[in-house]
């Protein structure tokens, strides 16, 4: 039976601060480079893993209110910081891990603004480690 | 020592322990915490030596 994770209350913090009500997608990326290993005799090409690879994307709304996206984000341009991802608010479990990235590169911070609609901004966090903690 | 000052890291006047890779100065400038004091030590004078 094909099963799928319900987003109904899902966290996310940006340098320990619970962006959750501001966000609307998270996107992780959590994975190794391809080195490639293959060798005189190999009848076909293989790889094994480099370094890790990570990445967090967020979609954010966009806020210049007082303890917002805005004033979360302003001062981790250009820096690092922790990200962390819950599918939903319940405790953490193997069922329900918490991803974190440490260490994440936040390189710029562009909002964009529409007529008509909400304003908005996508945070993209590279590099750092990633870890999947189950309880 | 830290001191939570918005809701978004945690509960108000609990105190504020990072974790590894946070950025302490951003959540300070952004006043998400304050610097806490630690409270000053009574002042004792000591006795003199008696002879």
């Amino acid at each position: 039976m094909a099963t799928s994770t319900y987003l109904s209350s899902p966290i996310v913090t940006v340098n320990a601060v619970d962006l959750s009500d501001q966000c609307t997608a998270a996107t992780v990326k959590k994975g190794f480079a391809a080195l490639d290993a293959t060798a005189f005799g190999d009848t076909a090409t293989k790889q094994t893993a480099g370094l890790q690879e990570n990445e967090v994307t967020l979609e954010l709304f966009w806020s210049f209110a007082a303890t917002e996206t805005y004033a979360t984000l302003k001062n981790l341009v250009g820096s690092t910081t922790n990200v962390t991802v819950k599918a939903t608010s319940a405790a953490t479990s193997a069922t329900n891990p918490l991803f974190t990235l440490t260490g994440g590169f936040l390189a710029e911070m562009s909002p964009v603004y529409t007529v008509g609609e909400l304003s908005t901004c996508t945070a993209t966090f590279t590099g750092g480690t990633g870890t999947y903690a189950e309880s | 020592m830290y001191v939570v000052v918005s809701p978004r890291v945690g509960t108000p006047g609990e105190p504020f322990e990072p974790a590894e890779g946070v950025n302490v100065q951003a959540l300070l400038d952004a006043g998400f915490i304050a610097e806490k004091n630690a409270p000053k030590r009574a002042r004792t004078e000591q006795e003199p030596d008696k002879e």
